[in-house]
């Protein structure tokens, strides 16, 4: 018996195709200057208008039915969108979040009306969510939180703050966890809610956080006394603390994961042919193999998560793993680039190097710190 | 895949759950040999399932016995299985019989002397010298050799080749790629099955010892140390599944599975410091005796890290391919495997 499993799939000729089109189309973008690669973009590089062009040609909305303009296809398919635009640091962020993890939510909770109106609008990349998680009382301790959902006739009043909620500036929803109920004496697990709002309601107020490096593509949401319809609570009331940790797991696993710095590398690797000494092949050798490995287990919860297994152990094995290499990747290619004399940069090999190490403190943080992924490992492994 | 549910692997896995229990590896080292698990293997036909069946072996599929070979190293198991089948698949390369009794290996570029595993109990050494693309089987037991002090409980023999004559040679198609792919696999399965028992030994121990009051286990300390070192354990598995499913897919032509082979390698070796230095340190003073088992295990990961080149040097080898490729190749092994272009559809 083995303690992990991670299947090894094959690659597919129809994925290889996929993926052929992807590149095409990326490199005529960016070399029409549609856009800038930048490490870290499906996070803070977001354009509506590349959005729509993806959704044009069908690249978002993959996994979901035709009937909810989506393209009946799998995770697989979303899986190669997604690691392609990764490496051409394209500016992703504006669907990413919709396409990842709310159109799903949707399929599963929404009303047949939520997924006519909704869902084909997310696959055009015209329409885009934020996600509504962690509160200034509720990081790591996610149940601590205390935005409340009051039941009001015919819906809910919402009070309260969301915050760091990337890309709410330019979302038309949110899926907030809030409270609906008090929490039974310790357990605070119970009476929580996921609950979809519509952020141009009245009463919800969006004010940007500007990050180290300047840019303000996370915010402080604030809610008061908005009143959602009742078919906006998603999934069973009281039950959001169990779909938020699906909603995870789902969330740690993708290639973002690891591959958010790659741009900085593959930047890098064109100006260094034919000039990698000794010791930076070296370097590149173990960075190569520690991203195929990588990439490997990633593909094999792919592969689970199409299968309908969700499993969230080694999405968080995956996540630790993951950041961990995505900020060595970024040191490494320091490293490399002694060999390429600091004139001989392109401009873009410096910008992209420095976004990159300014872009890099949230790695280890969202979606779950490393902290937290490792007391899921210790919980697995019968520690906790 | 690496499939320890294959009736051929849970054959193996019986042997050595029945003839290799924790005290088996400690009497080895005392100097007992375990002559009954040996002969148990050899009853089987283990040792020349990878031999042809017309070569007198049974042909066995890669993936059940990367899973025999997965059990023999979870049981810390004191015998050559591994380098007689390594040994015998060379044979069969070059259409050479398998050889009578228990065989160690070496490659050419490590001659006249090269470290061998095993290299005082095997009967039998076959070298692979890839100058002329030939297999020699030489006799042990006339061979000029020395033990020396070894990292390993299977020990480093340096045997001297020269002047000292083959038994039998025979030319074969297969390149020394071929043969470094097959070894730094197997080495890789051997590896990933041997770190995730010392996490299991590690995970074990700190449930039951106690300080201050309680188990080590409940330190957040402790658990965040075996939590990384468990990922370190996922990943092994991975690469050396992946290393194992590229022998599998190109059993036609194993050079092609020499980079996903390569890449095992430097993964699992890197992460040995990752993973022996938590083991023991969570183990206190207790894993660092002869009479606990978790050197039976910690030592094979140093020795094993180090086998046939270590990671600094295969990492080289990798990179060196990599630097003289083009970022879009890379980009197509890190994400499909295929690292040499025209990729392949899954048989």
């Amino acid at each position: 018996m083995q303690r992990f499993n991670f299947t090894v799939v094959q690659p597919d000729p129809a994925l290889e195709e996929l993926r052929t089109e992807l590149q095409t189309f990326l490199k005529e973008e960016r070399e029409a200057g549609n856009f800038r690669p930048e490490p870290e973009c499906w996070m803070a590089s977001a354009d509506p208008e590349f959005s729509k062009k993806m959704g044009q040609r069908g690249w978002i909305g993959l996994t979901w039915s035709s009937q909810y303009g989506g393209h009946d296809k799998t995770a697989l398919e979303r899986y190669i969108v997604t690691e392609e635009t990764l490496r051409a640091g394209a500016p992703v962020a504006a669907h990413w979040i919709a396409d990842r993890q709310h159109a799903p939510m949707l399929l599963e909770h929404g009303t047949e009306e939520q997924k006519l109106d909704i869902l084909p609008r997310i696959a055009a990349g015209q329409c885009y969510f934020a996600i509504g998680l962690s509160e200034p009382g509720a990081g790591s301790d996610l149940a601590n939180v205390k935005t409340k959902a009051e039941k009001v006739d015919g819906g809910w009043k919402i009070n309260g703050l969301k915050i760091w909620s990337s890309g709410a500036h330019m979302s038309h929803y949110m899926v907030a966890i809030l409270r609906t109920s008090p929490a039974d004496g310790r357990n605070r697990h119970v009476g929580l809610s996921q609950i979809m709002v519509d952020l141009s309601l009245p009463g919800v107020t969006v004010k940007p956080i500007v990050d180290l490096s300047g840019d303000a593509h996370f915010n402080e949401v604030y809610f008061e006394d908005v009143i959602v319809p009742d078919d906006c609570l998603l999934g069973e009331e009281g039950g959001g603390w169990k779909q938020v940790t699906g909603e995870l797991a789902m969330e740690r696993s993708g290639p973002e994961r690891f591959l958010s710095s790659y741009i900085t590398l593959e930047t890098a690797l064109w100006q260094l042919s034919g000039k990698m000494g000794s010791d930076s092949q070296a370097r590149l050798g173990k960075l190569i193999a520690n991203l195929r490995t990588l990439r490997g287990m990633s593909w094999g919860i792919a592969n689970l998560l199409r299968d309908g297994v969700s499993p969230e152990t080694e999405a968080a094995l995956v996540k630790d793993l993951g950041n961990r290499l995505e900020n060595d990747l970024t040191q490494q290619v320091r490293a490399l680039l002694v060999d390429l004399p600091a004139e001989e940069w392109s401009p873009d090999m410096r910008r992209i190097m420095n976004i990159g190490i300014l872009r890099s403190p949230p790695n280890t943080l969202r979606g779950g710190t490393t902290e937290v992924m490792r007391g899921i490992t210790a919980r697995q492994l019968g520690l906790r | 895949m690496i499939n320890t549910e294959a009736m051929v692997a849970e054959t193996a896995t019986k042997i050595f759950t029945d003839l290799c229990g924790r005290e088996v590896p400690h009497q080895a080292e005392a100097g007992h040999y375990p002559a009954e698990l040996w002969d148990a293997l050899t009853e089987n036909g283990l040792p020349v399932a990878w031999v042809s069946e017309d070569n007198g072996g049974f042909g066995a599929d890669y993936d059940e016995i990367f899973g025999a070979i997965w059990a023999s190293a979870q049981a810390a198991a004191p015998v050559p299985f591994a380098e007689t089948l390594i040994a015998n698949w060379m044979l069969d390369q070059a259409g050479l019989a398998p050889a009578d009794g228990s065989a160690s290996f070496a490659l050419s570029g490590h001659t006249p002397a090269a470290d061998i595993p095993f290299g005082m109990q095997a009967d039998k050494i076959i070298l692979f010298d890839a100058a002329h693309q030939e297999v020699s089987l030489f006799d042990n037991r006339e061979a000029v050799r020395s033990a020396e002090e070894a990292l390993s409980p299977d020990g480093m023999t340096q045997f001297v080749f020269s002047g000292h004559v083959a038994e039998q040679s025979a030319k074969t198609n297969l390149s020394r790629r071929a043969f470094e792919a097959l070894i730094l696999t197997v080495r890789a399965v051997q590896m990933a099955a041997t770190i995730e028992r010392a996490l299991n030994l590690s995970i074990d121990y700190v449930s039951q010892r106690e300080q201050f009051g309680r188990p080590l286990s409940k330190f957040q300390a402790i658990q965040h140390q075996l939590a990384v070192a468990a990922s370190e354990s996922a990943a092994a598995t991975m690469a050396a599944t992946q290393a194992a499913s590229a022998m599998i897919l190109h059993r036609d032509n194993p050079e092609k599975a020499w980079h996903e082979a390569v890449i095992a390698k430097v993964q699992i070796s890197h992460s040995v410091e990752a993973v022996t230095v938590p083991f023991h340190q969570v183990h206190g003073a207790m894993g660092y005796t002869q009479e606990y088992d978790l050197h039976h295990y910690t030592r094979r990961l140093w020795a094993w890290r180090d086998a046939l080149g270590n990671e600094h040097h295969w990492s080289k080898q990798l990179g060196e391919e990599l630097a003289a490729t083009s970022p879009d190749q890379i980009w197509q092994g890190v994400t499909t495997g295929d690292w040499t272009g025209g990729w392949q559809v899954a048989s």
